[in-house]
């Protein structure tokens, strides 16, 4: 599954949607011609340019003529952020307005320059992304469970993934972890309710489409389960209550968060596949900021560093170090 | 080189991670990332932070090491058809000379970038760079070290006065000067009153050194390097054909990309078409008409005020 085999590209992306879903959430929708194959867990890296903004000085555009040499490279020049920002993929489905197109699904929180760039786009604008990046979750084998634990914006490759896992036909529970209910980046289904006990209903339509029965949990108690997503996640696996070998559990969240969802997985005997976040310059290999730590008994001190960029972002719980 | 464009030195990789995006072969040549004589893991992340019309990084010069860097590494380079430039870091002066004799006898190297002016590790890195004694001395040692190659010294920018440093590395056998590397900087986290990057300093690039770099390779060309003959290897910022013939103009022979690469792989290929454009519209018959051919017109005169 490794995604370094695979063709990976920069494209040219047109914007079909950008819709506010929640308090800080987006959902962006993007048309790309000739994308390759992706995979749930999978990321792309988008230029946060705003083709809107106003030019940072008036005489910007004085210099440019239709032949200047800086032309060509103009989407590199003067608006800030400089660097792409990374973000998991929550869909990639053949566009079927646009034949040889892949739509794009991408939820994006404002939490800087470059996702409020984001926030500005517009239906018809143009953008461009590094992608598919990285290698992607391996799904269940037939006859195991899924469930998936996503926090915040660590839910985003969770709806991918069940996508995935209802075209594979194998069930699951998602579990989702929010600090306030307005914050929850996903659709209720009509009719039913996030159980407050921690029983799984068909309550997310992200979800309940791909046969996915969700929990939520809230810190603050106002959706769902009160508490955090491994209150809900233990509930689950008891109700479950599945041999270690029939459950694989995936999570993407905040770190502390996983390193609880994963020991408490790997104290039940289940595998658990950990979609990690690093900030990073390039995605593709090179830059070598976005590392974390693995088990290696080949080295002299047990560990070796790792890029989340080309190695994961998808790392088997056994091998993760936390810090 | 069949074009002044190369890759900088830990902005590409070892050899093909770009493949996917970009045809390398268009370059003209090619600089690895640096390599050292054991593997190194490198500084504990967070390893860079981008800041205004830039970046900051402490990598700490993560690497494979010289034998697994021969051994996996330099296969893939014979693939690549180009002349091959490998960057080569050090704590110390024995370090640096047995990278450098290993390396004299790889066939498809054609010459070594020294790292003397990395400024994010902690023993030694920066510190050969900056003083012209420890300058002349490690590069000796290098020439001595690889006499085959061509010997590139980088330099660091972090010093009062480059040509200095420049003429240093000249006299004491240098093919060669490539400049600038980063800048030391420092990003503040201002709610936790902590640097942002874990290593504390880091090394700033990008279009915000760009003026710089610029300013930096003119000095070097118009005191030392043009009388000796000495070729430069100018980098700092360039992200257009604009940038790369600023660079040209105030006297760089050939030109590296670097974080540049990290937003748009293709940006070399996308500099050298905008390069031919520039030759055909002024009419050159060659891009190395325009190497130092920087003009300074009578004060008040003949200047274009514009947004560079």
């Amino acid at each position: 599954m490794s995604a370094t085999t695979h063709p990976r590209g920069l494209f040219d992306a047109q914007v079909i949607s950008n819709r506010q879903i929640c308090r800080e959430h987006f959902r962006l929708v993007l048309s790309v011609k000739d994308f390759p194959a992706a995979a749930p867990g999978q990321f792309v890296q988008l230029g946060c340019r705003d083709p809107h903004a106003p030019p940072d000085e008036p005489d910007e555009h004085e210099w440019i003529d239709a032949d200047d040499p800086g032309l060509r490279t103009r989407s590199l020049v003067a608006p800030t952020p400089l660097l792409r920002r990374p973000f998991s993929l929550a869909g990639a489905e053949p566009d079927p307005q646009r034949p040889g197109c892949t739509l794009l699904e991408i939820i994006h929180r404002v939490v800087g320059l470059g996702t409020a760039r984001l926030a500005g786009l517009r239906e018809g604008d143009a953008i461009d992304l590094l992608g598919p990046l990285g290698n992607g979750f391996p799904l269940p084998r037939a006859g195991q469970r899924a469930v998936l634990v996503g926090g915040g914006v660590g839910i985003p490759p969770m709806i991918y993934l069940a996508r995935a896992l209802g075209a594979a036909d194998v069930g699951g529970v998602a579990v989702c972890g929010v600090t306030t209910a307005d914050l929850l980046p996903l659709t209720w289904a009509d009719g039913v309710a996030a159980d407050p006990q921690g029983l799984p209903t068909r309550c997310i339509r992200e979800f309940a489409d791909f046969g996915i029965d969700a929990v939520v949990a809230s810190d603050d108690g106002s959706v769902g389960v009160p508490g955090r997503v491994t209150v809900a996640l233990q509930r689950v696996l008891d109700h479950l209550a599945l041999p270690a070998g029939d459950v694989v559990v995936y999570t993407c969240g905040p770190e502390r968060m996983m390193r609880a969802v994963t020991e408490m997985s790997q104290a039940r005997g289940l595998t658990t596949w950990v979609c990690m976040e690093r900030s990073m310059a390039c995605g593709m290999g090179t830059c070598q900021s976005c590392v974390c730590r693995v088990n290696d008994k080949s080295s002299d001190d047990g560990w070796r560093y790792r890029l989340v960029c080309t190695d994961g972002p998808v790392f088997d719980g056994r091998v993760l170090i936390w810090d | 080189m069949k074009n002044p464009l190369t890759t900088a030195s830990g902005t590409s990789g070892y050899a093909f991670e770009y493949g996917d995006f970009v045809d390398l072969r268009l370059l003209g040549a090619f600089v690895t990332k640096s390599i050292t004589l054991h593997p190194r893991k490198g500084n504990a992340p967070p390893r860079i932070i981008e800041t205004r019309a830039g970046m900051l990084n402490a990598i700490g010069l993560a690497n494979v090491g010289l034998e697994a860097f021969v051994a996996e590494k330099v296969p893939q380079l014979r693939e690549m058809g180009l002349p091959v430039f490998v960057n080569v870091a050090g704590t110390a002066i024995d370090d640096y000379c047995q990278v450098a004799r290993r390396l004299n006898e790889v066939d498809v190297v054609r010459g070594l970038e020294l790292n003397i002016s990395c400024p994010n590790v902690k023993e030694g890195g920066i510190s050969f760079g900056t003083d012209c004694g420890q300058v002349a001395g490690i590069t000796s040692a290098i020439r001595a070290a690889a006499p085959d190659k061509v010997l590139v010294v980088k330099l660091s920018p972090n010093v009062t006065d480059i040509a200095a440093t420049a003429a240093a590395a000249v006299d004491a056998g240098a093919d060669a000067l490539s400049l600038v590397n980063t800048f030391t900087a420092m990003a503040v986290d201002v709610d936790r009153r902590r640097p942002m990057l874990s290593n504390g300093n880091g090394g700033l690039s990008g279009p915000a050194i760009r003026p710089i770099a610029v300013y930096m390779v003119h000095r070097v060309y118009s005191q030392v390097a043009r009388k000796h003959n000495i070729p430069i290897m100018g980098m700092g910022g360039i992200q257009t054909a604009r940038d790369a013939l600023e660079f040209l103009i105030a006297g760089a022979t050939a030109l590296s990309v670097g974080t540049a690469l990290f937003v748009d792989p293709t940006a070399p290929v996308k500099i050298l078409d905008g390069l031919a454009d520039y030759c055909r519209r002024h009419n050159l018959s060659a891009l190395r008409e325009v190497i130092g051919s920087l003009q300074f017109p009578e004060p008040g005169k003949g200047y274009k005020s514009t947004y560079a």
